[in-house]
């Protein structure tokens, strides 16, 4: 870890650099999502822009991460704990996808509707 | 006892205690937030209506995303500043910090606000209005009077969401009844100079005791009541130790008289509860002294019954669950739409509290800045059905105003459509069936200059991401009169809401993620606000212990920053 002074007073410049990159990725998300001339793949939202963003956002965090929260250059330990949430962290999405799976077919065959009707009232 | 490793990091992991603690709780964090993640594509992906495309305005999102990157940067400058031992510029960078804190929390205030509202409307045939209800008062006559802009509006008036009864009767239901709307319905008959009074005598017997047994000795009773209560139309409690409760025809409805009637029926019914539990333990035990064959417990549980004439008579207590009162004519009442449901000459509110009386046209009177067809082209296909013929069949085309914007609308999405068939693509269903509050207003400006729909010039009418900041302002003239108003029948509302977490999952999700992520911007600038002005004497005796409590405290902020980093570009943009 930057502990002495010195690599302190140059870890300040990296800050500073990495603090104009995610500024930079930030407008250039929102120039992706609202800017025709940048739209990829299909016209307006899609697939594309769906991986794009998050792309961005994932090398965002990961900045944050590494420099921010000195990920880079951390003790063993520090990876393990952290390691291990993640783990669960993605674990759990995991889970949900199972519901992808579930064998059980919803609502009626016929109209394909789910589970919810819309023809019927809701009731507050 | 000294504490080890405070400050001083352990031989075998390199680490002191707190960094251990906090990269724990980082972990424990990253489940909470990825599970939230994940119902937030669990919603997103079984949604059967629109999802709300990059339905919320983007400026606060964007500058609230540099506010926290920025803190980010402070924050770590401020740890740096005390490991070289700068008091001075410690202070500037996390003062700078908390203040970044400060702008966020403003700015999801002033988005918060911005939702809570405004109102969003689904009519019967699937149709979705969004925009601001007019305020309204009754007349004197009892009819809805609604305000539109540029009306003087009286300081009770009320938002024009709200279903007016022409109340004749009401009954209670005595353990349902809900204060607050006892007291709203006696306020509002009060204002219109009318009183509940109570339909029939009723009596509450409390005890077995005061109950008699003989139907005719129980007239005479409840008659003697009547005589000598004549006159005084108030309740009065009767009985050997006063458990039992009288109230006359005609007398007036009050919250007290509810708690009473409450309490003496909840009396009874603990009363009748304990005597047939009694009872049935009786029977259960003659009848397993009768059984010779050794029966199960449920072959037996068969043949005992409570046989109310031979068991309860004079055993138990007797009062009426609700109350039934009258007005002496009919007064016009009117209710949250969320509170009640009316219904044919009869409607009930959400505690049960019965309503009977015809439903005056009540009709929601809305400034409408966005329509979203989306929803019922998405039905007419899985009907197999054309969206355009169904949606040129809507209620809403009714509207002369709408439909010539519709016509607009056709006419600009028919260029899209053109423009875009050049690449090999196709406008989205955004594109085609959602007229958002900008192209509302860019139609309106595009009106005035007297251009056709198509005209090139048009979407460049449309306001930029500095109007309107926080989305539509109804409070600016222009948009005033870019946005029509309509007035939508009582029977043609099929739910309504402001767009809170009712209104649909994604804003259930998006309140859920973003206040949990707020509550944590909160803590984080509390715990970093402890550092800046109450660790001065903890920076002379011991900085580098100082130094250490600033790093745990900016680790935490910076997973505050890195959660926001994901939370922007899916709930702004995606």
């Amino acid at each position: 870890m930057a502990d002495s002074v010195e690599e302190i007073k140059k870890a300040q410049k990296l800050y500073i650099l990495i603090g104009l990159v995610l500024f930079v990725f930030t407008v250039v998300t929102v120039a992706v999502a609202t800017q025709p001339w940048l739209d990829f793949g299909e016209h307006g939202f899609d697939k594309a822009d769906m991986m794009l963003g998050l792309l961005i956002a994932t090398v965002k965090a990961t900045l944050v991460g590494a420099i921010f929260m000195h990920l880079n250059h951390e003790k063993k330990m520090i990876y393990v704990l952290f390691g291990l949430g993640i783990i669960m962290g993605i674990a759990l999405m995991l889970l949900t996808g199972l519901s992808f799976a579930d064998p059980i077919k919803y609502g009626n065959p016929t109209t394909g509707d789910g589970f919810y009707d819309p023809d019927i009232p809701e009731i507050d | 006892m000294e504490i080890p490793y405070t400050f001083t990091a352990r031989k075998d992991t390199g680490l002191f205690n707190s960094k251990i603690g906090i990269w724990l709780f980082l972990a424990s964090e990253v489940m909470l937030f990825g599970g939230l993640f994940s119902g937030y594509v669990f919603l997103r992906l079984y949604a059967d209506y629109p999802w709300p495309e990059r339905a919320l305005p983007v400026l606060p999102g964007v500058i609230n995303t540099f506010v926290l990157i920025g803190s980010s940067v402070t924050v770590v400058f401020a740890w740096a500043s005390l490991k070289m031992r700068q008091w001075g510029r410690f202070q500037f960078f996390m003062g700078i910090t908390i203040l970044c804190a400060v702008v966020f929390m403003v700015l999801k205030g002033m988005e918060y606000n911005a939702k809570w509202h405004h109102q969003a409307v689904r009519l019967d045939d699937f149709t979705i209005l969004e925009g601001h209800t007019h305020k309204a008062e009754l007349d004197d006559h009892g009819h809805l009077h609604a305000f539109h802009h540029g009306d003087e509006i009286p300081p009770e008036a009320f938002p024009q969401n709200v279903v007016v009864v022409e109340a004749e009767e009401i009954d209670f239901t005595l353990v349902r009844a809900y204060k607050p709307y006892v007291e709203d319905i006696l306020a509002k008959a009060k204002e219109r100079g009318a009183v509940p009074v109570l339909v029939d005598h009723a009596f509450f017997y409390g005890s077995p005791k005061d109950l008699p047994i003989d139907p005719a000795e129980r007239k005479k009773l409840e008659d003697q009541l009547i005589k000598s209560h004549e006159s005084s139309k108030e309740a009065v409690r009767f009985g050997d130790k006063k458990d039992s409760l009288y109230i006359p025809k005609g007398t007036h409805l009050t919250v007290d008289l509810l708690d009473r009637a409450k309490g003496v029926y909840l009396d009874a019914r603990a009363i009748n509860g304990e005597v047939r539990t009694e009872v049935l333990r009786k029977l259960w035990k003659e009848a397993r002294k009768a059984d010779k064959e050794g029966l199960p417990d449920f072959k037996l549980a068969e043949g005992i019954q409570i046989d109310p004439e031979k068991h309860l008579t004079g055993h138990v207590a007797e009062a009426p669950a609700a109350l039934n009162f009258k007005f002496e004519k009919p007064v016009a009442l009117h209710f949250k739409r969320s509170v009640i449901r009316e219904g044919e000459g009869s409607s009930k509110l959400k505690d049960d509290t019965i309503i009977k009386g015809a439903v005056a046209s009540s009709p929601l009177g809305l400034s409408v800045d966005a329509v979203d067809l989306r929803w019922v082209a998405q039905r007419a296909l899985e009907q197999n059905k054309d969206p355009k013929t169904v949606i040129e069949g809507l209620w809403i085309m009714e509207n002369k105003e709408f439909k010539e914007i519709w016509e607009r609308h056709s006419a600009q999405l028919a260029t899209l459509e053109a423009k875009l068939a050049e690449d090999g693509r196709e406008p989205t269903e955004n594109d085609r069936y959602r007229i958002d509050w900008q192209d509302l207003v860019a139609f309106h400006r595009a009106h005035e200059k007297h251009l056709e729909a198509d005209s090139p010039e048009v979407p460049s009418l449309r306001p930029g991401m500095f109007e309107g900041i926080t989305g539509p302002n109804h409070n600016i003239e222009e948009n005033q009169h870019a946005f029509f108003s309509i007035d939508i029948p009582n029977e043609k509302v099929g739910f309504e809401s402001l767009f809170t977490p009712k209104w649909n999952n994604y804003y259930a999700i998006y309140f859920a993620l973003t206040g949990l992520h707020g509550l944590h911007v909160v803590g984080g600038a509390l715990v970093l606000s402890y550092f800046l002005f109450f660790s001065k004497g903890l920076y002379r005796r011991n900085p580098e212990w100082l130094a250490n409590r600033v790093e745990i405290g900016g680790l935490f902020w910076h997973f505050v920053d890195l959660v926001w980093i994901f939370l922007f570009p899916i709930l702004y943009l995606m």
